[in-house]
């Protein structure tokens, strides 16, 4: 059994390596642990001991040995924030690198795709917005994708387990995120903030292809809208 | 007049008692009602989710608004009507007058308003799910918009409103937390005034601290979650828009107060049960509690630190990552103080000479379990890799690996420990045994697949994975059906309790008035504690841990003993 599963951006293999890395910590903090619960009660248990020794742990002798523990946690938790802050600034900080633009708008029910029109540009008058169920946000492989994460009516949280990548969606603001794919595929978009009657019924879908495949969608997508706005 | 002379009807003795020892059983009663129905929910909507679709037993079909208002009020239902009158008014009420050497509370009176102002509150919220809509089905956090929104614009007027799901939750809580605070200014005052002569500060039995330390908590967290919730309440009946960006509000604000509140009162519910392990664990390790002085410093130190991690919980909302920073060291420093009480716990026993009684079982169960709860909360601490579990069942089994053994190991703990006191009977050891070791393996059982379902993806509040053909997969599926399976098994082992509470009380051996030989207070009054408690007002001559001292025959010296 695979713990995660398949991991398709280049930050989301950075927060796997992550939970492995605290998992040594917590769980040698673990054995430790229960080893220092259950020794003294089978080894102390009445019928093996006629009386308890006086410890009060108000000096300093025996006390010693929780400030040790203390400190032996503060140092692995300073550890972990160390290690964990060049995944966080990883995922946090947007490229300068940027490939693709677009906006993703949670609402009740579904996820709606805003691409830039023929001008490249998003937020001009040719902008290309898909708001469908079961719509498909196309992008390609191995580019820096750049998204502002916007929300309709209450809050929303933009989760694609296979990037690893959580966001909430807050009406009234704009989270700008990214990621860059390694593989090629279709993933699910869901919404891992409850908002409403149908939040496990909103999915959509992320496919991820080739550039020039990408290229001929998009293409596609430019002459139809242009057929229906001249019709 | 002392109190044995009150002339005392059925119901000034039941009903509208001011007897602290009736009040804390009023509040533990009403509180393990509502454990019923929070355990009720949680088996219907652990059912639909190993089992989607499929009818019920004993309750039917379960649509995904019901889903919704199910889980929001398990959550709402066990924290703020099952721990906290349990945790705080029960054991606030029980422990701190009998522990002290008290009659009883300073303000009897307020203390029954405080009673009857929590059962009125459970009462509003148990009337929310028969009003148009149901009950609210938003999540316990109450976010705005959806908490503001969905509700008000099917009810344009302010009545019709105003008796909806989520503003009658509202009143509900405030309700709540009012009745708390009735309490908790009762068993502030009462400790502050009422101790025993000779019961300085530092020969104060750690319960008492843990659940005045608790109490301040509560009434500093709690003035910006009012503020919050009447805000939202505004937002709901009146049209105000202090959440609606549209026009200028904002909706963080609310998380921002929400959780200001909602991560100290982790640690409310927390230190009362910390605190009975801390009477239990010397008891039957015959040992003083390992560095006194030293919890009681954590404790406080964890008090300060409690109110500047709150934002932990919006790692992912998209605070500054500056700030996230901040409070990701905020939340790593407060597991010092936490780790720090619970070493000394297990400190205590070593030397010790241990006896497995049923409440220590409790008591060892609660830590062997919490390890777990508290370990993996060091995952959610940092915030990376949170950006991945959070909201996720990761979240769900982590959390309930805190508050479990908290709400209930520690009050079974509490239970077994000072039945034979409050009641006059002992409890059945071996049902309570077998009671302990089911609700322990079925607890496991429920909980630890969850973390791995958590793990592989699957986020919470979902009624039916099926369409997220990369999560509903196996194992997932299976362990679903694991868990539920176990949590009805859980379920259904506290009937042992019951069984065991009703054949003790009716034909339980009698109880001596010490019969652990114990050193703290409350066991030099009768079994049970009369109307006032104590024959005479008792004097206290040293700290309430001394056990095994050298040179001494005995191995404890009660407080209240004057000659060694």
């Amino acid at each position: 059994m695979r713990i995660f599963p398949e991991s398709v951006s280049t930050y989301g293999h950075g927060i796997d390596q992550l939970f492995w890395l605290i998992l040594i910590f917590v769980g040698t903090a673990l054995v430790i642990s229960y080893f220092i619960l259950l020794y003294p009660i089978i080894k102390n248990h009445h019928s093996k001991v006629k009386r308890a020794k006086y410890i009060t742990g108000e000096g300093k002798g025996p006390y010693s040995w929780i400030l040790l523990a203390l400190a032996l946690l503060l140092g692995s938790d300073f550890v972990i924030l160390f290690a964990e802050h060049h995944v966080w600034e990883d995922i946090e900080n947007v490229p300068e690198q940027v490939d693709m633009r677009c906006c993703i708008t949670g609402r009740q029910w579904n996820w709606i795709f805003t691409y830039p029109g023929p001008d490249g540009k998003l937020y001009t008058a040719d902008d290309i917005t898909i708001d469908e169920t079961n719509s498909e946000l196309h992008v390609p492989v191995n580019k820096n994708i750049v998204f502002d994460l916007k929300a309709k009516e209450v809050l929303h949280s933009f989760f694609v387990v296979n990037t690893r990548l959580k966001q909430d969606c807050i009406p009234g603001r704009t989270n700008t995120r990214w990621f860059n794919f390694t593989r090629t595929g279709k993933y699910d978009i869901s919404c891992a903030e409850i908002c409403g009657i149908a939040h496990s019924q909103m999915r959509n879908f992320i496919v991820v292809e080739s550039q020039e495949d990408f290229d001929k969608y998009i293409n596609d997508l430019y002459a139809k809208h242009s057929q229906t706005a001249s019709n | 007049m002392t109190h044995a002379e009150h002339p005392q009807s059925f119901i000034s003795k039941y009903i509208f008692s001011q007897d602290h020892k009736m009040i804390g059983t009023q509040y533990t009663i009403t509180g393990l009602l509502m454990a019923a129905l929070g355990g009720f929910l949680a088996y219907v909507f652990r059912y639909n989710l190993a089992w989607p679709g499929e009818h019920i037993p004993l309750f039917g079909d379960l649509a995904a608004n019901q889903y919704n208002t199910f889980i929001t009020c398990h959550g709402m239902i066990m924290v703020f009507w099952v721990a906290m009158p349990i945790l705080l008014g029960g054991f606030g009420n029980f422990l701190i007058p009998v522990m002290i050497g008290a009659d009883d509370m300073s303000f009897p009176k307020l203390n029954m308003l405080s009673y009857w102002t929590f059962l009125l509150s459970a009462i509003v919220l148990v009337a929310s799910f028969f009003v148009p809509g149901g009950a609210f089905g938003g999540a316990w956090t109450m976010y705005p918009p959806l908490s503001a929104s969905a509700y008000s614009n099917l009810h344009p007027h302010f009545f019709q409103a105003l008796f909806t799901g989520a503003p009658m939750m509202i009143l509900a809580v405030a309700l709540e937390f009012t009745a708390i605070l009735m309490g908790g200014i009762n068993y502030v005052v009462t400790t502050i005034n009422k101790r025993a002569p000779g019961l300085t500060a530092f020969r104060l039995p750690l319960t008492v601290w843990f659940i005045n330390i608790a109490t301040v908590i509560f009434m500093f967290s709690v003035g910006p979650l009012v503020a919050g919730a009447f805000m939202l309440l505004f937002d709901i009946v009146i049209g105000t828009g202090f959440y609606d960006p549209a026009r200028g509000g904002d909706p963080i604000l609310f998380q921002h107060l929400f959780w200001f509140f909602g991560h100290p009162e982790v640690y409310v519910l927390l230190l009362p049960s910390l605190g009975v392990l801390g009477e239990i664990i010397p008891v039957f390790a015959r040992k003083p509690l390992f560095g006194y002085r030293k919890i009681i410093y954590l404790a406080l130190l964890s008090a300060v630190l409690s109110v500047v991690v709150w934002a932990h919980h919006q790692f992912v909302a998209g605070i500054d990552p500056r700030m996230a920073t901040f409070f990701s060291i905020g939340t790593i420093l407060i597991s010092i103080p936490f780790a720090g009480i619970f070493l000394s716990f297990i400190a205590t026993l070593w030397g010790g000479r241990i006896k497995l009684t049923l409440p220590m079982m409790w008591a060892l169960g609660f830590i062997a379990l919490f390890l777990i709860g508290g370990m993996t909360g060091l995952f959610l601490g940092s915030n990376a890799f949170d950006i991945y579990a959070h909201d996720t069942y990761f979240v769900v089994a982590h959390f309930h690996y805190t508050l479990f053994p908290d709400i209930f190991f520690g009050f079974f703990a509490a239970f077994t420990y000072w039945f034979p006191k409050f009641t006059g009977r002992e409890l059945n050891k071996g049902l309570g045994h077998v009671h302990f070791w089911l609700t322990f393996i079925f607890f496991n059982s429920t909980f630890f697949l969850l973390f791995f379902n958590g793990l592989g993806g699957q986020h919470r509040r979902i009624n039916d994975y099926s369409l997220f053909s990369n999560i509903n997969i196996e194992p997932y599926i299976t362990f679903e059906k694991i868990a539920t399976t176990s949590a009805i098994l859980l379920i259904l082992s506290q009937s042992l309790f019951l069984i065991n509470l009703f054949i003790s009380l009716r034909a339980g051996k009698r109880a001596e008035r010490n019969p652990w030989n114990a050193n703290t207070l409350e066991w030099l009054a009768p079994s049970p504690p009369p109307h006032g408690n104590f024959e005479h007002v008792p004097a206290v001559y040293r700290g309430a841990y001394e056990y095994s001292v050298p040179g001494v025959e005995s191995d404890f010296i009660p407080q209240y003993a004057e000659q060694v």
